[in-house]
């Protein structure tokens, strides 16, 4: 039971990781590596507010939402101004710096031991010192954010996203600004991001930099390109599959010292063969 | 004397570095592919070289089979993974993709068969110390590193602008079009030239670790700064990549004086977001 509990507040906390990822790389088409150092800074901003009473749950969350929308409109903005290709770079920087700074900033983050000892999320007032509330608040959390896409993308907003992937000329003759909706897309991307940390940081109630580097960003696109991009059920399916992965590999008998290169072996396994056999992902769109 | 030990540092780096972003420069400038997977392919030359020193081959024979294997790595992703793409029409998002994913596989391949710790090549004349001027001291292993590149760069320049297929590859890369009408088969081409800058990138990829060991996810960070150094070179140019790797890289040392070594990735990318704000098409792309 307790597995399950868990296994459902992870996949919860993933959906959302995966929406954000899904209106970066499906929607507004922006190739990112560097989702799960978003995840990272809303998880630490949450963290470290819980930890040093400065404030309950829900501020909490809302400042590592706004934190990581501006991170990610200061990400995206500059790129998306220059060229397609130098937000790969940006990519891989941005997720390289953010594990630096995670690792070596001692002071602030823990460094490479992490933060142990968060204390559990609370509403209202009241602490959910339970797995099960706790796991009723991260799909409550779940329900809400695919709720939001779901209207953001029949909202005429989500329409024009539509448009530019068709026809991003077209849309620009038209005299809408086509930069404007992409960093639009990122800011949503951003929110979901940081959301998805806070809850991460309480459930787990430890966060340490592994769980935020680039390996985690390759599982994020891994789950949104395997569910299939720009649609609500893509984001859903990808991140439950993907989750329940380590669990079948721990049926097959593996050396524990490979373990975990054997997961991200297959998750590249998965990206090529999806790319080149089923681009549209399990049920999603054209990417 | 601490500034200029790291300035030779810097060189020899620079120089590694270089050949790095050269060999990255001349896929992404012919075949219009961000090719990501070029860190798992300077990994696992370092790896194959290693395997055949403790299978007691001399030292030359590891670093040709080595490239030898590099080469073939670089055709087959050429063949089996872009080729492919190509035909299907797969967008520029899907190719990035199906790329990293390639960098995951090979490298995800080295760490099981080799394990993720850090391996030490046992290469005795490699540590040998030199003095060079003053107290300045150099190991053999980064005077070869100099060396190896420069001769490369020489290489990579004759070979772009004295022989036919380096023309030919010009020609694919400035118009792909009119090469295919001229019947210069882009695609042909564009397997010679992942084959050669595969070949290429396996110089650093055996003479880094020489000096710092070999780790399968160490890819990334050097291919991160050579593509930063492509860009703010120019792309197109494979001097202004070759010479901006050295810049990058003695920035880079010489900020070791003020700022501890594990910041140094930020150095790197505050340099490139200079480059994005104030120069995005780089220093030496007037040519293009």
């Amino acid at each position: 039971m307790d597995f399950w509990l868990s296994y459902l507040t992870l996949a919860s906390i993933y959906v959302l990781l995966g929406l954000s990822t899904n209106l970066l790389v499906g929607i507004a088409g922006i190739f990112s590596v560097s989702q799960a150092a978003v995840f990272g800074v809303g998880a630490y901003i949450v963290a470290y507010f819980l930890m040093n009473d400065v404030m309950s749950f829900l501020p909490a969350l809302a400042i590592a939402a706004v934190c990581c929308i501006a991170l990610n409109i200061l990400v995206t903005l500059p790129a998306l101004r220059v060229s397609g290709d130098y937000f790969v770079v940006t990519s891989f920087g941005i997720q390289l710096l953010a594990t630096a700074v995670f690792t070596n900033w001692t002071d602030g983050t823990g460094g490479a031991n992490g933060l142990p000892g968060i204390p559990p999320p609370d509403l209202f007032g009241k602490a959910l010192e339970d797995s099960s509330s706790e796991t009723m608040l991260c799909v409550g959390g779940m329900v809400l954010g695919c709720l939001i896409f779901w209207l953001v993308m029949r909202a005429p907003f989500g329409r024009l996203l539509r448009a530019i992937r068709e026809d991003e000329l077209a849309v620009a003759a038209a005299g809408k600004s086509v930069l404007r909706a992409k960093v639009s897309a990122a800011a949503l991307a951003g929110a979901f991001a940081g959301t998805a940390g806070g809850l991460y940081a309480t459930f787990l109630s430890f966060i340490d930099p592994s769980s935020f580097d680039l390996d985690s960003s390759i599982l994020l696109l891994t789950m949104v390109v395997v569910g299939g991009a720009r649609t609500l059920a893509g984001s859903i399916i990808g991140p439950f599959l993907l989750l329940a992965l380590p669990q079948i590999l721990t049926l097959v008998d593996i050396p524990t010292t490979i373990a975990a290169a054997a997961r991200q072996l297959i998750y590249g396994v998965l990206l090529i063969a999806f790319m080149l056999f089923r681009p549209q992902g399990l049920a999603g769109e054209k990417l | 004397m601490l500034a200029l030990q790291l300035l030779c540092n810097g060189i020899v780096t620079g120089c590694a570095l270089g050949i790095v972003a050269i060999s990255f420069s001349f896929v992404y400038s012919t075949t219009k592919i961000f090719h990501v997977a070029h860190a798992g392919v300077y990994t696992m030359g370092g790896y194959i070289a290693w395997s055949m020193l403790e299978h007691g081959f001399p030292a030359p024979v590891a670093f040709l089979v080595a490239v030898a294997a590099c080469t073939a790595l670089g055709a087959l992703i050429q063949t089996g993974l872009y080729a492919r793409l190509e035909q299907r029409r797969a967008t520029h998002l899907v190719v990035l993709i199906a790329s990293l994913g390639a960098l995951a596989v090979i490298q995800n391949i080295l760490a099981s068969v080799y394990s993720a710790n850090i391996l030490q090549f046992n290469l005795p004349w490699g540590s040998k110390v030199f003095t060079v001027v003053g107290d300045v001291r150099l190991t053999v292993t980064q005077l070869l590193t100099v060396v190896c590149s420069l001769a490369a760069y020489g290489a990579v320049m004759w070979f772009s602008h004295g022989t036919i297929l380096g023309k030919q590859i010009r020609a694919v890369a400035s118009n792909p079009f009119l090469a295919e009408i001229t019947r210069l088969r882009p695609r042909r081409v564009h397997v010679y030239v992942m084959a050669i800058a595969s070949a290429l990138v396996c110089v650093p990829g055996v003479l880094v670790p020489l000096d710092f060991g070999l780790q399968p996810y160490n890819g990334i960070t050097p291919l991160l700064t050579a593509t930063i150094a492509m860009i703010a070179g120019g792309v197109g140019s494979i001097t202004g990549a070759f010479v901006l790797a050295i810049v990058i890289a003695e920035l880079q040392n010489m900020s070791l004086l003020f700022i501890p070594g594990e910041w140094s990735i930020g150095i790197t990318f505050f340099i490139f977001v200079i480059f994005m704000l104030f120069r995005p098409t780089g220093l030496f792309a007037a040519a293009r």
